[in-house]
């Protein structure tokens, strides 16, 4: 059997048989017999107990968020107990039975003392108390009041301006100015960039489907031309090879000459050889 | 022949297309061919009403002989020399039938050209028969799908309208031109189409208009996200409380100045009318509802 299993087993039966454990009825009688008070006075010395482990811890705190934090809580605990306090104090002056004369002023004492051990605890306010003087210590447990870790430092000392940062900042001030002013002569010359480069890119698409007209008319003329081109080509060939032509106009030529001659040297049967010649003429040209 | 007196020119021409008992059907050709140098001579001569009507006829003639081109472009140049005899029925006459014929020979871009200088000779004479030119000449570019071309006619048409200080008109053009623009993806003009409709309507003191416009036009994508719309619903805010200063201040910004000329001088016009008015109403309507608490 391992030391657990034993230490588990131990509890168990102490636990069955714990009703004849006449001690601890005992002790308990006593304290549920000393009632309400000692009850209450042990809670709060628990509460107490704990609120001054937190106050230690905020001594040893270094984030400040967290140190406030705390702080905060051990005044909630503060004020809770104080507000408890006079519920201890009535309980103090109950009788109860089966406590002595003496105890029973302890208790008195018990309450007082409680009282300023809770007000002891440190909870970042203190330096406050110290300043603010006694009255102020003692109404700012009555009153509702927000602390403020930082009070008594606002004093005039932070926010005094000396000359150097005065002029540090219209400096700082002067330079923000400009730059926004040079940033706006920017933005104003961007915006009309933007603009015009919006209106050249709707040009261009409109102009695209008129450049694809172009285009095919273009090709089409291209292709008109060179067919005509080469009709063109084929026709002055077929003229200057055709020797016809040449042979018409020198035969005319020729004929002319003659039917002058004999005009002029023979007027009336020339007449007659004329028509024969033209009729002739005639058929060899068709 | 060529520099022969124009009148006789004419008087040839009609006689070769004047049926008779001699002839049977009438030449076109060679009196188109003489009515076109009469009328250049009489154009040179600076005679523009013969040089007019012998444009007429070389048109007639040329439809006759079935080359519409050419009968379309010597009706123009009758509209044209009819603009300087300052005879606007006729201007609006012949560039309508240069129009049909452009559409007969299949190109829809000369006849709205040819609509689109009709409107312009007759925007300070005849204004609403410019605009009816003008409307034209973008129905027939839309039906060919060519509205890209259409931007230029819209935005003519909208000056006309506001110069006769028509302004629903005008702002229901300007969202036919943001349509139009939509159709080809151009969504800056787009934008500033809708825009400048809202400035309209402001203009026009229409403020109810120009909410229900903005808010229509904001279920646009294109123009949701852009630079016009922020503008355009800073502009309302400043209306809505009223705030002169701050309504100058942004018609002077530079997205105005993008937009066209007239829009511009519509904007730097703002505010027209009572703003207390426009805060009254606002006011009133946020009272009523509290009424109605009380009634419940």
């Amino acid at each position: 059997m391992t030391v657990i299993d034993l230490i588990t087993r131990v509890d168990a039966i102490c636990k069955k048989y714990d009703k004849y454990d006449v001690d601890k009825h005992r002790e308990s009688d006593n304290v549920s017999g000393d009632d309400a008070f000692a009850r209450l006075y042990g809670a709060f010395e628990s509460q107490l107990d704990a609120a001054l482990l937190k106050s230690e811890a905020v001594a040893t705190e270094k984030n400040r968020a967290t140190a406030v934090a705390m702080n905060a809580e051990i005044r909630r605990t503060k004020t809770h107990l104080l507000e408890e306090l006079p519920k201890l104090q009535r309980l103090a002056f109950k009788k109860v039975k089966g406590l002595s004369k003496e105890e029973h002023e302890a208790r008195n004492d018990l309450v007082s003392a409680m009282k300023d051990r809770i007000q002891a605890i440190p909870d970042g306010s203190t330096t406050a108390a110290k300043t603010g003087g006694g009255t102020a210590s003692a109404s700012s447990y009555t009153g509702i009041k927000f602390d403020s870790t930082f009070d008594g430092k606002f004093n005039d000392e932070y926010f005094q301006k000396t000359e150097e940062s005065d002029k540090f900042r219209q400096e700082y001030e002067m330079r923000r100015m400009n730059q926004d002013q040079g940033l706006d002569v920017i933005a104003e010359g961007l915006g009309t960039l933007k603009e015009m480069a919006h209106d050249m890119n709707e040009e261009l698409d409109r102009q695209v489907p008129l450049m694809d007209e172009i285009d095919d008319k273009v090709d089409r003329a291209n292709a008109d031309l060179k067919n005509t081109n080469v009709r063109l080509k084929e026709t002055v060939h077929r003229l200057r090879s055709s020797r016809n032509f040449c042979i018409d106009i020198i035969l005319l030529i020729i004929i002319l000459g003659i039917a002058a001659y004999l005009y002029n040297v023979h007027a009336f049967s020339t007449l007659a050889y004329l028509r024969i010649m033209c009729l002739s003429l005639a058929s060899i040209h068709v | 022949m060529a520099a022969s007196d124009p009148d006789k020119l004419i008087a040839k021409a009609d006689k070769l297309t004047k049926l008779s008992l001699t002839r049977w059907s009438a030449d076109w050709k060679s009196a188109t061919v003489l009515y076109e140098q009469a009328a250049n001579a009489y154009r040179i001569a600076k005679n523009y009403e013969k040089a007019k009507e012998a444009f007429e006829k070389a048109s007639k003639g040329q439809e006759m002989i079935s080359s519409p081109w050419d009968a379309a472009k010597h009706m123009e140049s009758a509209a044209a020399l009819a603009k300087e005899l300052g005879k606007w029925n006729e201007v609006a006459d012949f560039y309508r039938r240069a129009s049909e014929l452009y559409v007969v020979c299949g190109r829809s871009q000369p006849a709205s050209d040819a609509l689109a200088k009709g409107a312009r000779a007759l925007e300070d004479a005849a204004p609403d028969e410019a605009i009816q030119l003008y409307t034209d000449a973008c129905a027939i570019l839309e039906e060919d799908g060519r509205e890209q071309m259409a931007f230029d006619l819209y935005r003519a048409a909208t000056t006309a309208y506001v110069k006769l200080e028509k302004y629903t008109d005008a702002a229901a053009f300007l969202l036919r031109l943001g349509l139009a623009a939509d159709k080809c993806n151009a969504t800056n003009s787009q934008c500033k189409a809708y825009l400048s409709a809202i400035i309209v309507y402001l203009y026009a003191h229409d403020f109810k208009q120009a909410e229900k416009c903005y808010n229509d036009c904001s279920q646009i994508d294109a123009f949701l996200r852009s630079d016009h719309c922020h503008f355009a619903s800073k502009l309302l805010s400043a209306y809505t409380e009223g705030d002169i200063e701050e309504i100058k201040r942004l018609a002077q910004s530079s997205t105005i100045s993008n937009l066209d000329h007239t829009i511009i001088r519509l904007a730097r016009k703002l505010p027209t009318g009572d703003l207390s008015g426009l805060k009254a109403d606002a006011s009133r309507e946020e009272e009523e509802p509290l009424d109605e608490n009380d009634l419940t």
